[in-house]
């Protein structure tokens, strides 16, 4: 027995003397200021790890058939890709960090606002580095919803990949005249009882953050930093409303779809006929692949929707802090951004401002085939609010849990 | 035990068997006190206290346990029903082969597979429609994400009760229950007192080590529940990673104080459980 | 011994039961090769290989991923199986064979996902991470224990009287092990491998989080487009994680059946 009770022992004087070790020995500061010549000298031959979603076929299309060749072509970089999103990305920095292990395993990520706070918090991102890409003058960083994420000045700390706006979807064949605010919201799920919800994740809380904005009587009604207050007057009547309308939701209201994945399996199957989400609502794809019908279609809150930047930002401890940038410089590339742009394809607004580019570049970005079943941004983009403060996302997290869910 | 490799084989499984799980244990309750982890600063309680007032753990808990419960139940009667009416068809070549086959099948994907069939605008819904029962999606039986959790214990019930059937008939082979049974026969038992006095006491006792590692498996599954749960209560392994991959970081340490509660409730129960008064009548 | 009524029930139910074991595996390739089928449709509006030449072409590398997951699960069912058989005999043979066996039950107290998640700061600090080598270690981990356990009943009285009889007639422990041991554990063996190979095949959350994706085992590769919202593509990762398991099955089944059941 005695070796049993010596164990937790061992570990424990094992955790304290691995917890205390190592300095900061690699110093990439001069990366931020040096020519980018040398930059793309040092990339030449590295092999990046880049961190991403792979859900879906499109975007690994995109990434394994075109960019992994490209890069390897251009500039002799090996682009290895490694699956997971923000919490994965979140809780790997968090281990690192914990581990203090200098030379990490992640190069890049792809990552949207909610990660980016989270990142910043635990000083997990390395920049500033975005002013040193060539690409990146083709970008307007004047543009409030690029150099803005969920409140927070980007500063040069993470790059913007995609830019896109939140929709609302429906099947027009089934519904007629869908909600275009609340009034009209209640209208409709008495008309079709059973079809709409709320997913327990990010897309439904943004969706309910275009909600709390409409309560509070403006499209900009939740701009600026967190007002305790405010969210405590809004929220109220918010909970009001949802609780008041439950009983119309999917299964009454007595649960909510985890994800948005599984409130997009609903809506495929037909049990729900209103959905919602980012990319415009990620209609194209989904319609092309078969898996909604092709009667399906997109638009904006009238109060507005949420409309953001998606972003690539190099990591703390990334080996290879020079391949990162000539990556993420080639996914800037007007070349790259055209090709994501394809419809059949990823079918993702580019960032680039297209005015500054060549006449041929404006040209081939002009006539990039159109969506045949989702809506283009253009149209929504008059509809487009911007992402509030994250502490109303956290919050909202809390109290959608607290006030409805376990109501 | 003449020579020492019997000592050296106790040391390796300490070493692979022990030391990790003591290992994540303490790194769990470090964390849960906040003296490890990125975004916490020092020892606190505060953790621990707010996880204790929301009684959440506790409803999460025992709605497992239900759960775990029933899934074993229904999963361990079936099999022993099975193995006393079927032993002798399922030795045939065929059949032998297909009841393997649901061992091949991971939870994950049997949670996916009930959901298809038996969601609202599932499989069996649009039979239904089809034969005029319902008329809309939403009148469809709610079976999965379902308060009573039906589609998880259905899904657990499918993964596990087949791996019971291939362990009675194993252990009904090996322990020569077959001879012991004519035994008792020729002996005047009837068919009545074979079954429950020889057949299923040797059945049971041979493998209730592994009916209660299931049951903790059950009780600490994830897919099944993530994909065919409700919100709440959530079965406890999908409590403590949502909590641990929670957004707000500053609360993150709750996820771990849930996993050092879970962890020492269940040690106690298997504590309780495992460590034997006496020697048991029947030698194992 | 047959059974004497001429009108059984027992085929219809067995019959039954062969049905529901079979339906799920026809229905996931059917849904794989299907798209446009909603509620309240019976069949689906398109029937074809859509679905497949979609994924085939966009994810690259999945042989390589194939023989990569191959090769880690067959290591650790190899592994996990010889040495939980042995160490189990030095544990059940122990004196303090309850007290063991009870800590041989703890790691499956914490779930996989929240084990690894507490592992993880380890496999970090000991460079075990994002490799190869390191997943088959905490897969290992993961694993062992399972098959400790699973040979628990083995180790009783007469398998100890049948070693004790080759040590009185002059065997050595190699003789034990090899003229008695394996033989009268071996279909045991065959199912606990077969089982570690599942546990490791199947294997998600330790390996994402302690192969932090970079190990591209099978499962990590498809097991994400089960989540999502396309479930056709979800039901072509499940006929890609389930079937490379039957074929084993189906080529080893000679063996493991005619020792078993």
């Amino acid at each position: 027995m005695s070796i049993l009770q010596k164990v937790p022992f061992t570990i424990l004087s094992i955790l304290v003397i691995l917890s205390c070790t190592e300095n900061p020995s690699t110093n990439d500061e001069a990366l931020k200021t040096a020519p980018w010549t040398e930059i793309a000298q040092k990339a030449e031959g590295s092999t990046v790890n880049f961190m991403m979603w792979q859900g879906s076929p499109a975007i690994n299309e995109y990434i394994n058939n075109y960019v992994v060749p490209s890069v390897k072509e251009k500039y002799n970089i090996s682009l290895k890709i490694s699956g997971g999103q923000g919490p994965e990305i979140v809780q790997l920095v968090m281990g690192e960090k914990q581990a203090n292990i200098q030379s990490g395993q992640v190069d890049m990520v792809w990552i949207n606002g909610e990660t980016f706070f989270q990142l910043r918090k635990l000083n997990g991102l390395w920049g500033p580095f975005v002013g040193q890409l060539p690409n990146a003058k083709h970008i307007d960083m004047n543009d409030p919803f690029i150099n803005t994420d969920f409140q927070q000045p980007v500063k040069g700390m993470e790059a913007p990949w995609s830019i896109n706006q939140f929709a609302i979807v429906y099947d027009s064949a089934r519904v007629q005249n869908p909600p275009k605010n609340l009034q009209q919201l209640t209208e409709y799920l008495e008309r079709y009882p059973g079809t709409f919800t709320i997913s327990n994740d990010f897309t439904g809380m943004t969706l309910l953050k275009s909600f709390m904005a409409e309560l509070g009587g403006s499209p900009n009604s939740l701009d600026g930093p967190f007002d305790e207050e405010k969210y405590n007057g809004l929220s109220q009547k918010l909970w009001a409303y949802v609780n008041g309308h439950k009983k119309y939701f999917w299964k009454e209201g007595r649960t909510f779809p985890k994800e948005q994945s599984k409130m997009g399996q609903l809506y495929a199957n037909g049990e729900l006929l209103l959905v919602y989400g980012f990319s415009e609502g990620g209609i194209e794809e989904k319609v092309l692949n078969g898996l909604y019908p092709r009667s399906t279609r997109g638009y904006a809150w009238k109060n507005g929707t949420i409309k953001n930047s998606n972003y690539l930002g190099v990591l703390y401890n990334a080996p290879q802090k020079a391949g990162a940038m000539q990556v993420i410089d080639f996914l800037l590339s007007p070349e790259a951004q055209l090709r994501k742009a394809n419809v059949n394809g990823m079918n993702s607004n580019t960032v680039l401002n297209i005015e500054s580019l060549s006449a041929d570049w404006q040209e081939k970005f002009k006539t990039v085939a159109k969506r045949q079943y989702g809506p283009e941004m253009k149209q929504l983009e008059k509809n487009a609010i911007a992402e509030p403060a994250p502490e109303y996302m956290i919050r909202l997290y809390e109290d959608f849990r607290k006030q409805v869910i376990e109501k | 035990m003449k020579n020492k490799s019997p000592n050296f084989g106790i040391i390796l499984f300490i070493a692979i068997g022990v030391v990790p799980f003591a290992a994540a244990f303490i790194y769990a309750l470090l964390y849960s006190f906040g003296v490890i982890g990125v975004a916490n600063k020092g020892f606190t309680t505060e953790f621990w206290t707010s996880v204790v007032a929301s009684g959440e753990f506790f409803r999460s808990f025992l709605y497992s346990l239900l759960i775990a419960l029933v899934a074993v139940s229904i999963s361990v009667g079936g099999a022993l029903w099975s193995t006393l009416k079927f032993r002798k068809r399922l030795e045939q070549k065929f059949l032998s082969f297909v009841i393997y086959l649901p061992l091949a099948v991971p939870g994950i994907v049997t949670g996916f597979f009930t959901f298809q069939l038996f969601s609202k605008g599932g499989f069996f819904a649009r039979l239904s429609y089809q034969l005029g029962w319902i008329t809309e999606a939403s009148q469809f039986p709610d079976l999965v994400n379902d308060a009573l959790a039906f589609g998880i214990v259905l899904s657990f019930i499918t993964m596990i009760m087949p791996f019971f059937v291939l362990l009675f008939l194993n252990v009904y082979k090996n322990e020569r229950i077959e001879a012991l049974s004519v035994l008792a026969q020729s002996l005047g038992a009837n068919a009545k007192q074979v079954t429950q006095r020889i057949i299923l006491p040797i059945l049971i006792k041979k493998t209730w080590v592994l009916i209660v590692l299931y049951f903790i498996f059950l009780l600490g599954a994830y897919e099944v529940p993530l994909i065919l749960g409700q919100e709440s209560p959530q079965m406890l392994s999908v409590l403590i990673i949502r909590e641990i991959k929670q957004y707000d970081l500053d609360k993150i340490s709750e996820g771990y104080v849930f996993a050092v509660m879970y962890t020492l409730i269940v040690s106690a129960a298997a504590i309780v459980l495992f460590l034997p008064k006496k020697r048991r009548t029947y030698e194992t | 011994m047959k059974p004497k009524q001429t009108l059984s029930w027992k085929p219809f139910v067995l019959s039954a039961a062969v049905l529901l074991i079979l339906f799920p595996f026809v229905y996931l390739v059917l849904l794989s090769l299907a798209s446009e089928w909603r509620f309240p449709d019976l069949l689906p509006s398109y029937f074809g290989l859509r679905n497949w030449a979609t994924i085939l072409g966009s994810e690259a590398g999945l042989l390589e991923s194939f023989v990569s997951s191959l090769l880690i699960s067959l290591s650790v069912a190899m592994v996990s199986t010889t040495s939980g058989f042995l160490i189990s005999r030095a544990v059940f043979y122990h004196p303090k064979k309850n007290t063991l066996t009870l800590l041989a039950y703890f790691p499956y107290i914490l779930a996989p996902v929240v084990f690894a998640a507490c592992l993880s700061f380890f496999f970090l600090k000991m460079g075990l991470f994002g490799n190869i080598t390191g997943v088959i270690v905490a897969q290992f981990i993961i694993a062992f224990p399972y098959a400790l356990l699973f040979f628990s009943s083995f180790w009783n009285k007469k398998v100890k009287s049948y070693e004790d009889l080759v040590a009185t007639l002059g065997g050595n422990r190699w003789q034990t092990y090899i003229k008695v041991l394996f033989p009268l554990a071996k279909g045991l063996l065959l199912i606990c491998f077969f089982q570690t190979f599942l546990i490791s095949w199947f294997e998600y959350g330790l390996t994402s989080i302690i192969g932090i994706g970079k190990v591209q085992t099978l499962t990590i590769k498809v097991f994400l487009f089960i989540k999502e919202a396309n479930y056709y593509y979800g039901a072509l990762s499940c006929c890609l994680l389930i079937f490379p398991p039957i074929v084993l099955l189906y080529f080893n089944k000679r063996y493991v059946f005619k020792k078993l059941v």
